[in-house]
């Protein structure tokens, strides 16, 4: 029986990272990955933009990842591609791994897991949308396998609901590949995607964006024919009355993602209603002793720069991990706060530089970030604007403000007065 | 039939604007009326629930213009100058059955179905529950084939190697005085109706047993022989078997008109040639009556009724294991089942179906208001019913006559036709007891002008794909040492090997659609609905066809995924 001290499953930028952590901190590793090749959904990011933050660089998605792909077949790391993990359990020292691929099925003992097992998209039923269910309704990444990997135009006239930054990169690929782009449909009154998207995807190629709109029912018995639109209210509920058909062949969808818990969950891995991603601590550790996440499985993060960051963050602590008990402290977030990452502490780990990770819930505009401990301030920091869709990051050094396990941990957001 | 007082009724709550006349032994409703509920409500007045007489619908309505029949596109002479012993019209649950169980005789068998599926329309598009029969009475045919067609399950599953449970079904109540009331009727089904199974049981033990359902609910009525079955996959497990016997099965074939001279069917027309049957049966769902007009036979009618049904997260399958509905005294005026909460042969939770009456036969399009109101009272059956836990949904359209019974009989004016008409819930249910009698109407019928022998090739077992996600390690290691494919997941929610997918196409009735594999071996049916594998599926369906990605489709011909090289 093969025996690992880290094993990281999923091969996408998140587990690439932190399987060249685990390994640079001494331990042995395995990267599962269940696609014939690394780099995730890279692979299919052909566009560039990847790595201002890690190289100051603009990189294709490809070239992105095989730096790091690079880096671990350079040897030390077991690599096992087409690799599918069927189940996790518990064992006394660890984890037992069962996987099946073309050799069988096999069970892998390791002492920890990181767990790099990305997002998935949220489908058309998932944001109620109704009508016929012909061809032509595509979520974006889908749009953009058949495009970008299987060089095939998935469609020649298309509408595109949603404007999440997959949305905006399938708008200009798609026109660049000749399909005529009608319309990016939000449904809230701000865009969803990054303001650099909106601007080099769509304003560049005169594509318009109709914000507060929807798409409410699709048309067609074989392949589509069209979509109804409407307007939406400040709940985002279609008005009635405002409906209009828009004629397209294709609906490309960008509604969100969702991180995959489904492993995390089988081992009882507590989830964070506002991350839909496990509750992890400063090194990443999850509620369950020695299985950490990282990169989208976490929270959903808007660069790939910070996914290999988290990456590298779990890979570390899953090697240094030795069981110890918790000495545990709550990081609350205010109503201002969409999620944050780190939810916790562990008061008996290094928190000297913990890289903190927030979402604003709305748009705002000379703004601070305030870190408040028993209702002290103990740090703040100030930014002249925050944006939902632009996941923010700092290091704190938690150990300046005298935490214990008593301590009332709270981020908040406030909205400066104008001078 | 007193159809002075049903002229009378009519004629007060429509004015006279509407009639009932008899005729060659139906009841005919004329006259014009504006809505389509109104006409449905007039022929509902003037027909006997279960009665052998039925009515006929030939009001004219405003509102529901005839719309024809959609068509496969495909033209061609496939079938042309084909002299089938039997022809089945129809590729439903009903259809399937009867091909299978003719299968037995030494018969030329052709099914035709005018999707380019089996099961694309009611059969595939309903909550997949095996009925136990406990609201229904002596008298009518639902009733006589229910029982047996229950009983039968186990068996007709094991042969055609179809997942089937006995999960049970609970019929809950929130107010405890009804209890002596519905056990009284419990008592009365047992006795009177030989629904041997249903007892009343207690509050604390449907607790028990279901700890999520509503703890407000007093008591239940238990049916423990209810169960679930795979729709679909029963329908194409029964047609596979039918061609593994020699029947054949032809997908995109519709039946355009037939010819009928001296009280017989003779020359059939479909868009893939003329067909010569000596006997046809009509197992067309809500084209029935369209099949019984071509065959001069016309003397029920359809009125559709669609319903939508939701399907949830596994995860939320995980938290009920039967089938339950609250049973709620203002109850409208329904036919169809009720509706319930139904953990599926699959592990997922399934909500629906409601019950809406509509013209159009072939509208499946899912609205908004139907989740609405199946959520609204499903909720009262399990509190943490959650929308969020929804990943797709469908509508079906029941094909019901006006008596609300099945009609299984020859025809009454042409000889060589068997209908098999008027089948809505629990028609699933019975399928297997009524295509046995089918099988015997039929030899019957062609014995009048042949021999027909047994087919001594016949056999009843059908192997599916094996799913290699239920099975141990041992098992799973072994069929992938011998088929590495096995070993190759491509659709990461259902755990579908390549292998899998490869089987399915090569199965006895090949569909490589990407929704024709789906619906074979699960790729799409899980949380992501395709995202990540539908690619993969259709890449592997055109390297198995030996095609250029873009001649793939999602279902029909039409239904183009891609248009060819991008640039």
């Amino acid at each position: 029986m093969r025996t690992y001290d880290v094993t990281v499953i999923g091969g996408g930028p998140a587990g690439l990272a932190a399987a060249l952590s685990a390994r640079e901190n001494g331990a042995k590793t395995l990267l599962i990955e269940r696609e014939a090749r690394l780099g995730g959904i890279l692979k299919q990011c052909i566009h560039d933009g990847f790595g201002l933050v890690r190289f100051q660089e603009k990189l294709t998605g490809p070239e992105y990842a095989q730096r790091f792909i690079d880096q671990v077949e350079r040897g030390g790391i077991g690599v096992s591609t087409l690799t599918f993990v069927t189940r996790l359990e518990r064992t006394q020292t660890g984890f037992a791994v069962t996987v099946v691929n073309r050799d069988g099925v096999e069970t892998i003992q390791t002492k920890t897991l990181v767990l790099a097992t990305g997002c998935r998209e949220r489908t058309a039923k998932q944001v109620s949308i109704h009508g016929t269910r012909p061809a032509g309704v595509f979520t974006a990444g889908t749009a953009q396998h058949f495009t970008n990997l299987l060089g095939q135009l998935p469609t020649k006239r298309c509408v595109i609901l949603g404007s999440g930054d997959i949305g905006l990169i399938m708008a200009r690929r798609l026109t660049l590949e000749g399909a005529k782009v009608l319309g990016v449909y939000e449904t809230k009154p701000t865009p969803s995607g990054l303001t650099r998207n909106i601007h080099q995807c769509l304003r560049d190629f005169d594509i318009p964006l109709y914000l507060s709109h929807t798409v409410t029912r699709v048309l067609g018995q074989d392949r589509l024919t069209a979509v109804e639109v409407s307007q939406v209210d400040g709940d985002m509920r279609p008005i009635p009355g405002t409906q209009e058909l828009v004629a397209c062949d294709g609906l490309i969808l960008s509604v969100g993602l969702i991180p995959e818990n489904e492993l995390a969950q089988s081992l009882g891995a507590e989830l964070d209603p506002k991350t839909k991603g496990p509750v992890c601590d400063g090194q990443l550790m999850t509620s369950v002793d020695g299985v950490f996440s990282c990169g989208n499985a976490l929270h959903v993060n808007d660069l790939v720069d910070y996914v290999s960051e988290s990456g590298e963050l779990a890979g570390r602590g899953a090697a240094r991990y030795a069981p110890a008990p918790r000495r545990e402290v709550a990081i609350r977030t205010s109503p201002a706060l969409l999620c944050a990452v780190p939810q916790r502490l562990d008061l008996n780990r290094d928190n000297s530089k913990t890289p903190l990770y927030f979402r604003s819930r709305e748009v705002l505009d000379r703004c601070a970030l305030r870190l408040r401990v028993d209702g002290r301030e103990v740090f703040s920091k100030r930014y002249p604007f925050l944006r939902p869709p632009e996941m923010e990051r700092l290091d704190v050094d938690f150990t300046r403000f005298g935490l214990d396990e008593n301590s009332q941990i709270e981020l908040d957001i406030e909205v400066m007065d104008h001078e | 039939m007193d159809l002075r007082k049903t002229n009378k009724r009519l004629s007060q709550r429509f004015g006279g604007a509407v009639r009932a006349t008899l005729s060659d032994g139906c009841v005919v409703l004329t006259g014009w009326l504006s809505t389509w509920n109104e006409a449905v409500e007039a022929c509902q007045m003037a027909a006997k629930k279960y009665g052998a007489v039925h009515v006929v619908n030939n009001i004219v309505c405003d509102e529901a213009v005839a719309q024809p029949m959609r068509l496969p596109s495909l033209r061609d002479g496939a079938l042309e100058g084909r002299r089938p012993d039997v022809l089945i019209i129809g590729g439903g649950i009903s259809g399937a059955s009867i091909a299978r169980e003719l299968s037995k005789w030494k018969l030329d068998i052709l099914l035709v179905e005018k999707e380019a599926d089996l099961a694309l329309q009611a059969s595939g598009r309903n909550d997949g529950e095996v009925h136990p029969g406990v609201d229904l009475s002596k008298g009518s045919l639902k009733h006589r084939y229910i029982r047996k067609g229950n009983a039968m399950y186990d068996q007709v599953c094991r042969e055609l190697d179809v997942p089937f449970r006995r999960v049970g079904q609970y019929v809950c109540f929130d107010k405890g005085w009804l209890k002596p009331f519905i056990a009284l009727y419990c008592l009365w089904r047992r006795k009177h109706d030989g629904i041997e199974d249903t007892r009343v049981i207690s509050g604390a033990e449907l607790k028990r047993r279901e700890p999520n359902l509503n703890r407000e609910f007093k008591f239940a009525v238990s049916n423990p022989s209810s169960g679930c079955v795979c729709p679909y996959g029963l329908t194409i497990a029964y047609a596979e078997n039918a061609v593994q016997n020699g029947a054949q099965v032809s997908l995109n074939t519709a039946v355009l008109s037939m010819e009928v001279e001296d009280g017989e069917i003779k020359r059939v027309h479909t868009n893939r040639g003329t067909v010569y049957p000596a006997l046809v049966i009509n197992a067309a769902g809500v084209f029935a009556e369209d099949v019984a007009r071509m065959a001069g036979d016309r003397f029920f009618s359809i009125h559709p009724r669609r319903g939508t049904n939701s399907i949830l997260d596994k995860k939320a399958g995980a938290r009920f294991s039967s089938i339950a509905s609250i049973m709620e005294l203002a109850r409208s005026r329904g036919h169809s089942k009720g509706g319930g909460i139904v953990h599926t042969a699959h592990g997922n939770l399934l909500v629906g179906p409601d019950a809406v009456e509509t013209f159009e036969k072939e509208n499946v399009e899912t609205r908004p208001q139907s989740i609405d109101a199946v959520f609204a009272k499903q909720e009262k059956t399990m509190p943490t019913l959650n929308r969020g836990d929804i990943i797709t949904y469908f509508t079906g359209v029941r094909a019901p006559t006006f008596e609300e019974d099945f009609i299984i009989e020859k025809g009454r004016k042409t000889r060589n036709i068997i209908h098999c008409a008027g089948i809505q819930s629990p028609g699933l249910t019975t399928a297997p007891a009524v295509a046995l009698d089918i099988e015997q109407m039929a030899v019957e019928e062609l014995r009048k002008k042949k021999a027909v022998a047994p087919n001594e090739g016949y056999s009843p077992i059908r192997h599916g794909v094996p799913v290699l996600r239920d099975m141990a390690d041992e098992e799973r290691a072994e069929l992938i040492r011998q088929n590495p494919d096995y070993g190759v997941i491509v659709c990461r929610c259902e755990e579908i090997s390549r292998g899998e997918i490869l089987d399915a196409l090569r199965s006895p009735i090949c569909v490589p659609t990407v929704d024709g594999v789906k619906k074979r071996v699960r790729p799409g049916m899980g949380r992501c609905q395709g995202g990540f594998c539908s690619p993969l599926v259709a890449k592997i369906i055109a390297e198995f066809l030996d095609v250029p990605l873009d001649q793939v489709k999602k279902s029909a011909p039409e239904a183009n995924i891609t248009f060819g090289r991008t640039k």
